[in-house]
């Protein structure tokens, strides 16, 4: 199974390596993609030669159609790939910011890089400005802290948020990439026509052929759909109690719980699961949980789903459950205003009821008119395996 | 120099670029990066001139606690690699030519040489504020549908078409 590092196939120094050699491709390809010049990457911002669309976009298309055919033949587990979280505001001011920053200088921080061994001395110039940039940063850290911090929404991805699987996805950033440059191509011309210069060279046969392998994989990929579906059974060796069980246990039964925040602590500082404890930062043995008196359950959640009774954990006594989910997923599930299904069925509609009733319960918000009838007998904690 | 190959087709660098990312990808689980490697250079210089103050500082810290080297860190090999891949890519195509400038038909040396500081700076700030730049959030986030990533991607072309007006004396 892929990704093979993360697998442990193979140690750290064949990692670096690796790493190297991956790199060497990267570099090798954007200098023979012409990113080592700041007159083509600025031309981008003119219209007269869209280079930057049309490899940006042709890459992030073969990668995330690459990615969901692999995943869907089994092939990789897109689910422990690394992707970067998201916090938006400073993601979306930086990117802004970052713009201007690359029309300015002609470059980015991977293309200052490949311009500066092939000889650009004005390369040099803008790497000396991105260390002096990213050193002023760290130097403005502590104003800049809590915007830098805002936004927070954790690992956010498209097929998550919209509910749409990743080949699907993939197959559409194929077509808007499509879309985008038959309308660059045409902006080129245009452009070309009017000053009375040549357009760039498409070479037509060679990019219908790009596009159309791209096609085929991206069908590919979605016909992955179609084959059945292989149930890996998580072996799982400690009690599991599911987001929703936990929501009505916090909110009918909070007293029978103790629950247990396992991120790092100034993650957990800034937010968590109403009714959680941080775990001091440097309290890895969990001394904190050995003196709590072992007369309610404990529950522990992170960043990841537990798939065994964490460290911390070990040396308490009472009942243990860890969440069926993680900070992420709670928040996702109870914590932020619930979306009304799109296509109501009595069960989704019945979730949707619950799922309302719990985020009114946690923060007092009322989004909808709902009667949440409280069981009678709460289930503190739900047991995955036999008792 | 004489005999300089010309460039791929931006179509084909394109696919060959998706497929180093993929490669990095289901080889490693990471995608590809590049702004954290001066970024950690820059940490590594100052730690050696001044190590308490660099722990003391809370975003460098991070690079440096613990005793951990800032250098020993996966996208640092990356990015030695991208150093290789374009002395060999520029020398191969007969592209190396020392002491060259890249700057429009109507500007002077000095206007380039004080924008390519001034707007370096700007995306070494931007970098590390967005977590990451063209490479890191445009292209390896774009590619796992990450929606910071999206978010981030759209914003640098808005960013830098705003300005491009202003800028145009510079390039064309």
């Amino acid at each position: 199974m892929m990704p093979l590092y993360l697998n442990g196939a193979f140690e750290y120094p064949t990692a670096i390596a690796l790493a190297t050699l991956i790199g060497f491709g990267f570099g090798f390809v954007l200098e023979r993609a012409g990113f080592g010049r700041a007159t083509i990457l600025s031309a981008q911002f003119y219209g007269a030669n869209m280079r930057v669309l049309k490899v940006m976009f042709t890459a992030i298309a073969t990668a995330a159609v690459g990615l969901g055919l692999l995943g869907g033949v089994g092939l990789v587990d897109l689910s422990m790939l690394s992707i970067p979280e998201t916090f938006l505001w400073p993601q979306l001011v930086g990117g802004l910011l970052f713009g201007v920053g690359f029309v300015v200088s002609g470059y980015c921080p991977g293309t200052s890089i490949v311009a500066a061994t092939s000889g650009n001395v004005d390369a040099l110039y803008t790497l000396g400005g991105i260390v002096i940039g990213s050193v002023a940063f760290g130097f403005a850290y502590p104003a800049l802290e809590s915007f830098y911090l805002s936004g927070d929404m954790g690992v956010v991805t498209f097929d998550q948020l919209l509910g749409v699987s990743w080949v699907w996805l993939a197959a559409g950033v194929a077509i808007m990439a499509f879309g985008a440059f038959l309308g660059a191509e045409k902006v080129e011309s245009w452009l070309a026509g009017r000053s009375k210069t040549e357009a760039p060279d498409h070479d037509m046969p060679l990019r219908n052929r790009a596009f159309v392998g791209l096609g085929v994989a991206a069908l590919l990929g979605i016909a992955t759909l179609g084959l059945p579906q292989k149930t890996e059974e998580i072996t799982v060796d400690v009690d599991l109690i599911s987001n929703m069980d936990l929501a009505e246990s916090l909110i009918l039964a909070h007293n029978d719980l103790y629950l247990i925040d396992l991120r790092n602590p100034s993650e957990c500082a800034s937010k968590r699961i109403p009714g959680a404890m941080c775990l001091p930062g440097d309290d890895v043995e969990g001394r904190f949980i050995e003196t709590l008196p072992p007369t309610r359950t404990l529950v522990l959640y992170s960043n990841e789903v537990m798939t065994e009774l964490p460290n911390p954990a070990k040396g308490y006594k009472g009942p243990v459950a860890v969440l069926d989910g993680t900070f992420n997923s709670f928040q996702s599930d109870v914590l932020d205003v619930p979306k009304l299904p799109t296509d109501p069925t009595v069960e989704n509609l019945e979730e949707y009821r619950l799922k309302n009733a719990l985020h009114q319960q946690f923060t007092g918000q009322k989004t909808a008119p709902v009667d949440l009838k409280p069981k009678a007998t709460s289930r503190a904690v739900k047991k995955g395996g036999g008792c | 120099m004489e005999n300089e190959r010309p460039f791929w087709n931006p179509y084909l660098a394109g696919v060959a670029l998706g497929l180093v990312l993929l490669v990095s990808y289901v080889v490693m689980g990471f995608g590809l990066g590049a702004s954290s490697a001066p970024t950690r250079v820059a940490v590594a210089a100052m730690h050696l001139v001044a190590a308490d103050a660099t722990e003391g500082n809370p975003y460098f810290s991070q690079y440096v606690k613990g005793g951990q080297n800032p250098l020993e860190d996966w996208m640092v090999f990356e990015v030695l690699g991208v150093l290789l891949g374009g002395v060999i890519g520029a020398y191969s195509a007969g592209r190396m030519k020392r002491g060259t400038v890249e700057m429009g038909p109507n500007t002077t040396r000095r206007r380039r040489f004080v924008f390519a500081v001034l707007g370096g700076g700007l995306l070494g700030f931007a970098a590390r504020l967005a977590r990451g730049c063209t490479s890191g959030q445009a292209l390896t986030g774009g590619a796992v549908l990450s929606l910071g990533s999206w978010v981030f991607m759209l914003a640098v072309f808005v960013g830098a078409y705003a300005l491009a007006p202003v800028m145009r004396r510079e390039w064309r």
